[in-house]
């Protein structure tokens, strides 16, 4: 998979308005196209491999903590939170600039998340399902009352832009603080044992002797930080958390530690392909990523919950050899 | 029971006097006439669409036998309008289809009816009737629709999308009063040819085993029915766009409000108090607020926690 | 009412496989076997809520897939074991939907005392106006049957009546089954996994085993040792009480 990944990122830079090959980039030593990769295509490319990581593995990271499979970015109400900051920052504090509105950013999908997770294990739903079905709509709410405040103070037009996830305004400049991304996925990758432990239950992590509360509000605040730095730069960009861990689940498992890489590896796949076709759909014009996401990740997810409806728990156990003997 | 209704139809009554009258200018009467001739269809338009959203939901509620689920919230909507979007991306603007609108509409329900019915009960019968798959499925189908469309719309105008979805998506201050009378006359139509279903709601409203046994064409009934949804949300959408829960909030203030299985009664008490709340909510939104604030958007917010509140809080509903 | 070679399949897999037998009229039949013998799927199929994929059932001289619905809704009642009604219904309004296969959504005032009569029959005058949902579920279950009652057919098909309830509801509602048949005159068919309760209220009972009926004859000649350890895997003793055998197991 990391071998694909690599293929394809190279071979995206070369996709794009302006015709780039390699031999005009090297030949012409402080020609355009050198300006264009470095600016444009380079900075483009990261961003996205940050977007996929990223986004994939703070859906891991919520999945894990809450004992939920339909837990995400997107379905627990923590992309809409990182933008109700973002309009806060554009609506109270107009001049606090790119730093301050992610720091606002930052804050309100922390806690929006912490809210929202609070919530669900208070009443502790019998039925799975329910869970991003309340996420959901909660985000609706969110997403109501932020265009409710957007519409009265007139920047409906500036916030737009963080509501549709976009590549296409990424240069060279701008876009830095996606990297933030891999910090907070490292740390994720150290910090994984605990959270499979925690995934497993209060009781199951005392026992451990995991401090159950302090790892829960850990993982979370990584993976809403991930989100609100995403949200900030790229704009919003769903089903990616949701849809990614669960592929990779259904073949490797839920230790993850195993499956951290692959969930990150196939993220970044996922969207880089997206936007390969977001980009070619309308050439030269290119369409906003979130519609292309939003198309094959919720087919994606429809089809999974079919799936899991009619195999149960099958679905998530599908593994190789030894622990076929458990099932049924 | 009659009280209540009755009760109700003075209140639509009065809101709608309030809202053809006030601040009307009178003493002018050219300016009356033209301020009437302004907001007598907006007025019709907006009884149609709420008598249709109203009644849909409660129908659509009674036969799948659940209070939380309501056509808007699987997607109905959406769907319209990525069907009339997608029509048009088809045929072309410049196409007679596309610029009759009474045409264009035509091609639009037949071309719904045939989808919806294909997708919806796929999707029932995927997922076997578990109403939470059912509302996961269907709030995703949602977003599916909204993104499939929002890209059309991209692709045949990448510089100005945000003009063609205003002329392509109506809302509250863009209302299609173009469709009335071929509205209407569906309407009429449709409750002429579902007079026979709509009385045995009663029944298949206590399941499908208990409605083959008290001797109803279940299927058969159900398909008729739905198919009546569908279209309803296909007018009440062409006519004033997605409203997602105004259905789900008005068909259960009605259930709670005439406290009754008769669906004779429901349909028509939550008709009238659909066409109350839109009508007195354009008034306000109007005259007080001087369009400031959409109602979409007072909807969307309220009818969200509404529908938290009853998936938290109905006790062994779902 | 005859059942000549009923067969039904689910997924590839024979539910019902072959199964005739005759339903004597007039009588309480119970059918029994362990899960997943197909007793469910057999009284679907004669009550119409399952489609059969072939055989026949003959209901009064004729073939019951060309009854009219309605028709058919006057002769013959079932109920499942499932009934959650979402609706705000009291018992009365449960009841008087008894009648619709005959007055539909307008009760006449025969409807009315029918109504009336099927509610002092089950005891439930004092509840009548009590919602459903509201209700324990013995009384609920008793205010079904008086549904059934009203709807005023021979035929009563009843899919596991006692099950979700106690001993001395279960009791009390096999007692109302007999009543039924022994002063209504009605026939009765029963899905029952409580043996003793077929063998000590029905007339005959019809043992059916992976799709198959297995035995099916008079209490006596089914309710004994041979019979019950050969569908069962387990065995029995047989003690008679009242005359009736019972099944003591373990």
């Amino acid at each position: 998979m990391g071998t694909l990944l690599l293929i394809i990122s190279i071979w995206s830079l070369f996709v794009g308005v302006i015709d780039i090959d390699i031999s005009a980039l090297l030949s012409s030593g402080e020609g355009m196209e050198l300006k264009i990769f470095l600016f444009s295509r380079i900075p483009r490319l990261l961003a996205i491999l940050c977007t996929g990581v990223g986004m994939s593995v703070a859906g891991l990271i919520m999945q894990q903590l809450c004992m939920n499979k339909f837990v995400s970015p997107s379905t627990g109400a923590t992309i809409q939170s990182a933008q109700f900051g973002i309009l806060l920052s554009l609506v109270f504090v107009p001049g606090i600039g790119l730093w301050g509105r992610v720091l606002l950013a930052f804050g309100l999908s922390i806690l929006g998340t912490w809210i929202f997770v609070w919530f669900v294990q208070k009443i502790q739903f019998k039925n799975t399902v329910l869970v991003p079905l309340i996420g959901i709509m909660f985000g609706n709410v969110l997403g109501g009352i932020t265009s409710f405040i957007a519409y009265k103070f007139e920047v409906t037009q500036q916030l737009s832009t963080y509501f549709v996830g976009s590549f296409s305004l990424i240069i060279k400049g701008n876009y830095e603080l996606v990297w933030l991304a891999v910090p907070l996925v490292i740390i994720a990758f150290i910090f994984a044992n605990y959270f499979n432990i925690v995934g497993m239950g209060k009781d199951f992590s005392q026992n451990l002797g995991v401090n159950y509360k302090l790892v829960l509000f850990l993982g979370l605040t990584i993976a809403a930080m991930i989100t609100a730095s995403v949200v900030t730069i790229v704009g919003q960009i769903s089903y990616i958390g949701l849809i990614i861990p669960n592929i990779v689940a259904l073949f490797k498992g839920d230790k993850i530690r195993g499956t951290l890489i692959d969930t990150a590896l196939l993220g970044a796949l996922f969207v880089l392909g997206c936007d390969v076709i977001a980009r070619s759909v309308i050439m030269p014009y290119e369409l906003p990523i979130e519609l292309i996401v939003g198309i094959i990740g919720s087919l994606l997810f429809i089809a999974m919950l079919i799936y899991k409806l009619n195999h149960g728990k099958k679905a998530i156990r599908l593994r190789k050899a030894k622990e076929g003997t458990c099932c049924e | 029971m009659n009280k209540k209704i009755i009760i109700l139809l003075t209140l639509v009554i009065g809101v709608c006097a309030a809202y053809l009258f006030i601040h009307s200018h009178p003493e002018n009467p050219k300016l009356f006439r033209y301020i009437l001739s302004l907001r007598i269809p907006t007025l019709v338009v907006m009884m149609i669409a709420a008598f249709s959203i109203s009644s849909a939901s409660l129908i659509f509620q009674s036969i799948i036998n659940n209070r939380i689920v309501t056509p808007c919230l699987l997607g109905m909507n959406a769907m319209y309008t990525l069907v009339h979007t997608a029509v048009i991306f088809v045929v072309g603007s410049g196409s007679i289809l596309a610029t009759n609108a009474n045409l264009s509409f035509t091609v639009d329900l037949i071309v719904m009816s045939v989808v919806a019915t294909f997708v919806y009960s796929f999707m029932f019968e995927k997922t076997g009737n578990n109403v939470l798959y059912v509302l996961l499925i269907g709030t995703v189908l949602a977003s599916f629709f909204g993104s499939i469309q929002s890209t059309m719309i991209r692709v045949m105008d990448p510089n100005e999308y945000d003009a063609l979805l205003t002329t392509l998506v109506a809302d509250f201050n863009n209302i299609n009063v173009e469709v009335i009378y071929f509205s209407l006359i569906l309407l009429v139509a449709l409750t002429i040819f579902l007079w026979k279903d709509l009385k045995l709601l009663d029944v298949i409203t206590l399941g499908k085993a208990q409605a083959i046994n008290l001797g109803v064409d279940y299927d058969r009934t159900v398909r008729r029915l739905l198919l009546g949804v569908v279209l309803c949300i296909a007018v009440a959408t062409a006519m004033v766009g997605p409203i997602s829960f105004l259905g789900l909030i008005i068909a259960n203030l009605a259930r709670q409000l005439l406290k009754t299985h008769k669906h004779n009664h429901l349909i028509l008490g939550s008709a009238l108090m659909g066409m109350l709340a839109i009508i007195a909510g354009q008034f306000v939104s109007q005259h007080i607020f001087s369009y400031a604030v959409p109602i979409s958007t007072f909807i969307t917010i309220g009818g969200g926690v509404y529908f938290l509140y009853l998936l938290l809080f109905t006790k062994g509903g779902i | 009412m005859t059942i000549v070679d009923l067969n039904k399949k689910y997924d590839g897999k024979k539910v019902v496989n072959s199964v005739s037998f005759e339903i004597p009229k007039g009588k309480v039949l119970s059918l029994i076997g362990p899960n997943g013998a197909g007793k469910s799927t057999v009284m679907g199929m004669i009550s119409r809520l399952i489609a059969k994929d072939s055989g026949v059932i003959h209901f009064e001289d004729k073939d019951l897939a060309k009854w009219k619905s309605k028709e058919l809704a006057k002769k013959l009642a079932i109920l499942t074991q499932h009934n959650n009604i979402q609706m705000k219904l009291t018992v009365r309004e449960l009841v008087a939907f008894g009648r619709f296969p005959y007055s539909g959504n307008r009760l006449t005032k025969e409807d009315n005392e029918m109504i009336d009569k099927a509610i002092a029959y089950m005891e439930l005058q004092e509840y009548e106006d009590c919602f459903i949902d509201e209700l324990s579920g013995g009384q609920r279950q008793r205010a079904y049957i008086a549904m059934v009652i009203a709807q005023d057919t021979e035929y009563v098909l009843l899919d596991e009546p006692t099950n979700n309830l106690d001993i001395y509801h279960a009791s009390n509602m096999m007692r109302t089954v007999r009543r039924l048949c022994d002063e209504l005159g009605k026939t009765v068919i029963l899905v029952l996994h409580e043996i003793n309760y077929a063998a000590f209220y029905s007339d005959y009972v019809c043992a059916l085993v992976n799709g198959k009926i297995a035995k099916f004859g008079t209490v006596e000649e089914v309710i004994n040792k041979e019979t019950l350890a050969e569908i069962y895997k387990v065995d029995f003793e047989i003690i008679y009480v009242d005359g009736k055998p019972l099944s003591v197991f373990y």
